[in-house]
């Protein structure tokens, strides 16, 4: 029943893939899909399983639901027991949980458009694995208020995990110890920086904990950084996301209007399209520094 | 009492007999077993082809009729009568129809005890008990059972088509409702095992509409050579018995089920309002069955459907009755007094196809195509109801409202029995779902939905549940199935223990319970213990659904007052408080 976990658990590759890179590609595509330029750490189990299930359906992470669809539909023409009798049931099961599992999560996300607009590259998926079903409340260490004592990683060593570079503990596996290991690690931390959050919040939280890179203006600024009230910061962030949804929303509603462009010559709605990414190249990097800096800022006075 | 002359094959007979033809390419045929009517189809290398019976119809007329010591069904009796002639013969009391309705239901049904209405005899006890069923031969109420029935109306029916086809006929793929529960299905297999036939599929109705509308399409798209479009077609599905609506998503020749919903409102009952407002004392009038209450009942039976089937036509209609002894009836019945009458039909329609909408998670504006099929699919307010739910003009018109479920059971019959078609006619596939929740009983009378409805098939799902007591070594898993929220207003299916469970304090054991589905849609249940581990915890049970026998209610309430408290489950929570 979790024989798959297992064999995808044999690729573990962190993996990321800077923005400056694909930024080029997002203005050559055609304006009805843009690909999600984003990094992606396929180190998570979440990740994991997702990849794995993008495999087992034959299409690439950047694939449209139309394109999963018709995967999906091909592989069941091949395998379901109809047609391949009783060995393909087993396939099936896996064809249609990785069929459910891809297509909730795109109209999660707004049918596969990215959600690097916002410049972040959140992807939706948590940085720290599940032992187990996923249940409602996870564990999360507030890196920066840790102080590398290394004593939750003494009591639960399979949750809990170091990271010598940036000198803080984190959750790598989620209820990866036994339930009285864990609690004792969370009542010995000095600082009391480990908490029980909401599943949901979980990835926010994971997300905004990592230092994101910087934008440079000049000699100023740059480099890394974190939030230094990561709770404020996730709240904001899920307003900010929210909002983004909502505009992306509101486009693609005023677009269908505009009917369909074809691929071949360019139409109006596709010169408006580069139109509008070439704009929004532009000034995206000021938007950015305005987002971060309000995000910051709030996140301050809210402490 | 003479003994039945109709044989009946038993299970064993008709696996030796598969190995003797091995030449014949052994395509099942589709049947669709109506309320009322029955057809018969099959793939013939080329196209569906429906059968004809000797008197020329695709629809026979479903029915068995006891008289003496023979027995007839509907599908050649009664060839050389007058066709008004023949139906005042069936409802003399001495022919069984509507077994459909009657097949696999308790006497506490609802549907059952609208059945005593009907002219042969239907006697219930109201304790969920098997309601006791029985023609009148020879002025004597002969007793038998639905599955009986329609084991000789499918034997009738197998008999057909192999003189048609000249090969031996074995596999079967049957059309049922949606509403039909898994304890029902059984009971249809039954009938066919006693008729001699294998059933390979039994598909809800909707869904083999949906698979003909997809082979349609993809007929379509060869000839434009356009590209494999998703179509979404809403099928509402509407015959004597029960009324389904399914939503699919078509594309390239597969149909998917996207949601499926159904319930026990037909023809009958709509048949049976307007016979209680034309004649209002019906109830008092026909209370006991003697034979000249069954006779006038027959004719005001009669005179209402015909008033009904003209009523489609036109704007009002006259009932005329001579019930015999000495009372008139005559009343002008008309469009708005009819839609008033079963205004509750109606609604009970437009809840289960916005239902399924929501299930299906579309609007109106999405659907491409609204197929309506079944013959009360004629009626003008019910088409005006479904294709203003569904904000169309005009419904689909490439089907048969009455062939098209048993063409698509057709289809499937030769997909599923591996025929494969050079023009690519045959390059299809129905991804059904599941119409209802399945689930166990857990904390106390609760219904825990392991395999929630419209979920793809095959599917499998497991869910974690825990002890209530301290060292509780025995734990009781009760299937259920169906939309309530409390167990006890689902099916029962079958129940199992698990016994030797480590004693632990409560609420720290895990106990697994996994259900699967497969394509031909069996349901197993899995249960173990699979926390604490170790070499002490019993093995896993694995339970093939339903184990029940007989569809009777007690046994549900036996269970819950006796091991409902000691052995009962909660659902573990997901929830871990810090």
């Amino acid at each position: 029943m979790v024989g798959f976990f297992g064999t995808s658990a044999a690729y573990v590759h962190c993996h990321l893939q800077l923005r400056n890179g694909s930024v080029h590609s997002e203005l050559i595509r055609p304006n009805h899909y843009r690909p999600r330029s984003v990094i992606r750490c396929c180190s998570t189990a979440r990740g994991r399983i997702r990849d794995y299930y993008y495999q087992v359906l034959g299409v690439t992470v950047h694939s449209t639901p139309q394109e999963i669809k018709e995967a999906y539909r091909k592989l069941q023409k091949q395998h379901h027991p109809d047609i391949a009798g009783y060995k393909g049931h087993d396939y099936t099961l896996l064809l249609n949980e990785a069929y459910n599992v891809l297509m909730r999560n795109l109209s999660r996300h707004v049918d596969g458009k990215s959600r690097a607009g916002t410049g972040s590259g959140y992807t939706g998926d948590g940085y720290s694995s599940w032992n187990g079903p996923v249940r409602s409340q996870a564990l999360f260490v507030d890196e920066n208020k840790c102080i590398g004592c290394r004593e939750c990683v003494h009591h639960a060593a399979r949750t809990f995990s170091m990271d010598d570079v940036l000198g803080s503990a984190h959750v790598d596996i989620q209820f990866g110890d036994l339930e009285q290991q864990i609690q004792l690690a969370v009542e010995s931390c000095p600082v009391n920086c480990i908490h029980w959050v909401e599943s949901q919040e979980l990835p926010v939280l994971e997300f905004l904990s990592r230092p994101q890179p910087k934008e440079g203006h000049g000699i100023f600024g740059g480099g890394w950084e974190r939030p230094r009230n990561v709770f404020a910061a996730a709240k904001n962030f899920a307003k900010r996301l929210e909002r983004e949804e909502q505009e992306l929303e509101r486009e693609q509603s005023s677009r269908s209007h505009g009917g369909h462009a074809d691929c071949e010559a360019e139409t109006e709605a596709q010169a408006e399209a580069r139109h509008r990414a070439g704009e929004e190249l532009r000034w995206k990097p000021l938007v950015d520094i305005w987002n971060g800096f309000r995000g910051w800022r709030k996140g301050g006075t809210d402490r | 009492m003479a003994e039945q002359v109709y044989t009946v094959a038993s299970d064993s007979e008709t696996t030796g007999e598969d190995k003797s033809q091995p030449s014949f390419p052994d395509v099942a045929i589709g049947i669709d077993i109506g309320t009322s009517k029955c057809s018969v189809a099959v793939w013939n290398g080329h196209q569906v082809e429906l059968l004809k019976n000797t008197r020329n119809q695709h629809g026979m007329r479903s029915y068995v009729m006891f008289k003496d010591d023979n027995l007839s069904a509907g599908v050649t009796g009664g060839a050389t009568r007058e066709n008004a002639h023949e139906e005042r013969d069936i409802l003399s009391g001495s022919a069984i129809f509507n077994m459909k309705r009657l097949i696999g239901r308790t006497d506490t049904d609802e549907v059952v005890q609208a059945s005593k209405a009907l002219p042969f005899l239907v006697q219930t006890l109201g304790i969920g008990v098997r309601p006791f069923i029985a023609a009148l031969v020879n002025n004597m109420w002969r007793s038998t059972t639905p599955e009986e029935v329609l084991a000789i109306f499918l034997l009738e029916l197998k008999a057909l088509v192999e003189m048609h086809l000249k090969h031996p006929v074995r596999n079967a793929v049957l059309t049922i409702p949606v509403a039909f529960s898994r304890f029902q299905q059984t009971r249809i297999e039954r009938a066919c095992a006693m008729a001699g036939l294998h059933v390979l599929r039994l598909m809800p109705e909707p869904t083999a509409v949906a698979l003909l509308y997809a082979q349609q399409q993809q007929q379509l798209m060869h000839d434009n050579m356009g590209s494999g479009i998703e179509k979404i077609a809403l099928i509402f599905n509407m015959g004597a018995g029960y009324c389904d609506v399914a939503v699919a998503a078509t594309a390239g020749g597969v149909s998917q089920i996207r949601a499926l919903s159904g319930c026990t409102v037909g023809g009958e009952d709509i048949l049976q309002n307007t016979m209680r407002h034309v004649l209002p004392n019906f109830d008092s009038l026909y209370a006991g069955q003697t034979m000249d209450r069954i006779k006038s009942m027959g004719l005001v039976r009669i005179a209402t459907q015909d008033a009904i089937h003209k009523l489609a036509n036109q704007e009002s209609v006259e009932i005329n009755v001579d019930l015999g002894n000495g009372q008139q009836v005559s009343k002008v019945l008309d469009h708005s007094e009819f839609e008033q009458v079963n205004r509750a039909i109606f609604e009970k329609c437009e809840k289960i196809i916005n239902q399924c909408l929501v299930d299906a998670k579309l609007v109106p504006e999405d659907i491409n195509d609204v197929i309506l099929v079944g013959g009360c699919s004629r009626i003008p307010r019910i088409r005006s109801l479904v294709l203003g739910l569904c904000k169309k003009e005009v419904s689909y018109k490439n089907v048969d409202a009455l062939e098209a479920a048993v063409s698509g059971a057709a289809l499937e019959g030769a997909i599923a029995s591996g025929v494969t078609d050079p023009s690519g006619s045959l390059d299809l596939l129905t991804i059904q779902a599941t119409p209802m929740n399945l689930g166990i009983r857990a904390d106390g009378d609760g219904f825990a939905a392991i395999i929630p409805r419209n979920t793809t098939v095959p599917a499998r799902r497991d869910m974690l549940f825990t002890t209530t007591h301290d060292n509780q070594t025995e734990a009781l898993i009760a299937v259920y199935e169906g939309e309530g929220e409390r167990a006890e207003d689902n099916h029962l299916l079958g129940y199992f223990k698990i016994a030797g469970i480590p004693p632990a304090p409560k609420g720290s054991v895990e106990i697994s319970v996994c259900m699967d589905i497969d394509a031909s849609n069996v349901l197993r249940v899995f249960a173990g213990v699979v926390k604490p581990q170790g070499p002490a915890i019993p093995p896993f049970i694995e339970v093939r659904m339903p184990t029940l026998d007989d569809g009777h209610g007690w046994c549900g309430q036996a269970l819950a007052k006796m091991y409902g408290k000691t052995l009962d489950l909660a659902v573990l929570p997901k929830k871990l408080q810090p």
